[in-house]
């Protein structure tokens, strides 16, 4: 039931995301610079990323990923729409999340390869933007302070995730709590 | 759902224009064949490299100026090396008088090891046991060896008119007294020399300027390769994932970025292992008294070729061991060191296979790409039978990055679950 203290699971997709309207005449250093992974660096710094960054299409149905895929990388939606999807006791896909224009999903991935804890899904026509750790790694060999910099941000931006998770989560329990009470009591 | 029609278009698209790729991709293999080992080597000496690139652009200096420093250096050692290899390569003179030393050499070798004063005599019990095993061999490479009626006259012709030192006189004198050398008279058809010499670039028939017109026409492409390689900014692998379709698209990714530290990480291993034996055969073979050049020339062959599996130590020992035959004046620089230039070798040798295998192959090496022994001799032997030395030489690096691309995209199509 949904109220006014409903856990917004959602949020934990757009907290930390802008949705930003990413213009389709954008150059991919514009489109970068959206990103707030990379927004504190200068147009040199984007250029020098951009030359790693891999722009993708995807048809309506289509899938970016799967839930249980390693992660190899992180993508920021150019045009269209994604739905971050997971199988539920049915072996049926069920929404978690909708995700927009401007929005990124699967930035864990730059961190390590564990396997994908939900599929993403295209709805419509989508232009993604995919950085791969690897390259990510690489650029901490060629450029250490861009790289440096950009693992920084990371870390500050997963830290804050992870505390957002921890207050749900306390939420979480202290409903569970109410609620059992109350079925003592009832 | 996805129009099934428009997949089926697109399957039938995608084949032929593999198809397409393919036929056109194996027709310039074929009619550009002498640029394959150019290019190979240029992308190899790039891969090397990349490290050294990166660290210097850590160092602050810009990647252009990072990458003609390290072909700078490049084309030096490849300068020093090429013109030591030459400057060793004999005239047609020379080449008949280095026949003359070695038949000679090998005869009085021959005679010790058998015990024997002359063909004529009794010999040790070595003799009595094998030596008429032996006899058939020795024939073989002395009728090799064996100057005929025509190089005789060559051989006289440039003994008058250069002073030829009185010992490789005698030794052409003494070989004349050889029973082999009427045999090998009759017998010997096609000149030992024209082997040889074919075996050799024509640097003795043809000028100087020649040669290297002709050397340039296709190794020119050999620096360019190397520069646009290390220049990449991952244009290439931009240009070969845009072609993968968006389901494969994170493995390939993964696929090329494991096989690519592999292969790098076993190439620059191999050439480190290499300079490694090579080093030490140097350091050897000058403490036992080989000149500097001879020890450099020899250090250098016997690295190179210690990259071969099997056969590649065996190679570098008889190139010293060649070397050992004809040497004279052998002055060891330790006084426990042998004064016998061939036991020297052999000792030498041994030791750095031994080194090789206790400590260099661990360290620099390690167990990243085992191999079957026998995948290696079969490589080997068939990579000498396509390719000739080239053949045996990336016999195994070949199989070694086969086998990583394939173990690698095995895994990857797992879990990425395109196949069970």
């Amino acid at each position: 039931m949904e109220g006014k203290n409903e856990l917004k699971i959602k949020s934990l997709w757009k907290d930390y995301s802008k949705e930003i309207f990413a213009g389709k005449g954008d150059s991919l250093v514009d489109v970068l610079h959206k990103i707030p992974l990379f927004n504190k660096l200068n147009k040199h710094e984007l250029k020098i990323v951009s030359k790693f960054a891999y722009e993708r299409s995807y048809e309506p149905e289509e899938f970016v990923f799967q839930a249980g895929q390693p992660g190899a990388a992180m993508f920021m939606i150019k045009e269209g729409e994604i739905s971050i999807v997971k199988k539920n006791n049915e072996n049926e896909f069920v929404e978690i999340a909708r995700l927009k224009e401007g929005e990124v999903f699967g930035e864990l991935a730059l961190l390590d390869s564990s396997p994908r804890s939900a599929g993403a899904l295209a709805l419509t026509h989508v232009k993604a933007i995919a950085i791969f750790r690897e390259d990510l790694n690489n650029l901490l060999e060629t450029h250490p302070d861009i790289g440096g910099r950009i693992m920084q941000y990371l870390a500050i931006i997963t830290g804050k995730r992870l505390k957002e998770t921890t207050n749900l989560l306390i939420q979480l329990e202290d409903k569970l709590t109410k609620l059992k009470e109350n079925c003592n009591e009832g | 759902m996805r129009d099934k029609d428009r997949q089926n278009r697109s399957r039938v698209f995608y084949f032929v224009l593999f198809l397409f790729f393919l036929t056109v991709f194996g027709y310039l293999l074929v009619a550009l064949s002498n640029l394959i080992l150019p290019v190979v080597l240029g992308t190899l000496a790039a891969y090397i490299s990349l490290p050294a690139v990166n660290y210097l652009r850590r160092k602050g200096l810009p990647k252009g100026i990072a990458i003609l420093i390290l072909l700078g250096i490049f084309s030096f050692i490849i300068f020093v090396i090429g013109e030591k290899i030459i400057s060793f390569i004999p005239s047609e003179e020379e080449s008949l008088e280095l026949r003359v030393q070695l038949q000679y050499k090998l005869n009085e070798n021959f005679l010790d090891f058998l015990g024997k004063k002359d063909f004529k005599s009794e010999g040790n019990i070595i003799d009595n046991l094998i030596g008429k095993e032996l006899y058939p061999i020795f024939k073989t490479v002395n009728s090799f060896l064996a100057l005929d009626d025509k190089e005789k006259k060559i051989f006289k012709h440039y003994a008058d008119s250069i002073k030829i030192p009185q010992r490789v006189l005698f030794f052409f004198n003494e070989n004349q007294k050889h029973p082999f050398e009427a045999l090998v008279s009759k017998n010997n058809k096609d000149s030992a020399n024209s082997k040889i010499l074919s075996a050799v670039p024509d640097v003795t028939y043809h000028s100087k300027i020649a040669v290297f017109l002709k050397a340039i026409s296709n190794w020119i492409i050999l620096p360019f390769v190397f520069i646009f390689v290390l220049i990449d900014e991952g244009e290439i692998k931009n240009f070969l994932l845009s072609i993968v379709p968006n389901r494969y698209f994170e493995m390939v990714f993964t696929t090329i970025s494991n096989v690519d530290k592999a292969i790098g990480n076993y190439l620059r291993g191999t050439i480190l292992q290499s300079t490694l034996v090579g080093m030490t055969i140097f350091i050897g073979l000058l403490l036992i008294g080989f000149n500097i050049q001879a020890a450099i020339l020899i250090g250098i062959i016997a690295g190179i070729s210690n990259a071969i599996p099997f056969l590649g130590p065996i190679i570098g020992l008889l190139t010293g061991l060649l070397y050992a035959l004809i040497v004279e004046g052998i002055d060891p620089l330790l006084p426990f060191l042998p004064d016998n230039p061939v036991v020297g070798v052999i000792i030498v040798v041994v030791i750095a296979q031994l080194l090789d295998n206790a400590l260099f192959q661990p360290l620099v090496l390690g167990k990243a790409v085992n191999l079957h022994p026998l995948v290696v001799v079969i490589g080997v032997t068939g990579g000498s039978i396509i390719a000739g030395f080239w053949g045996m030489l990336f016999a195994i690096p070949t199989i070694v990055i086969f086998k990583v691309v394939i173990a690698n995209l095995y895994k990857q199509a797992k879990e990425y679950f395109i196949i069970y």
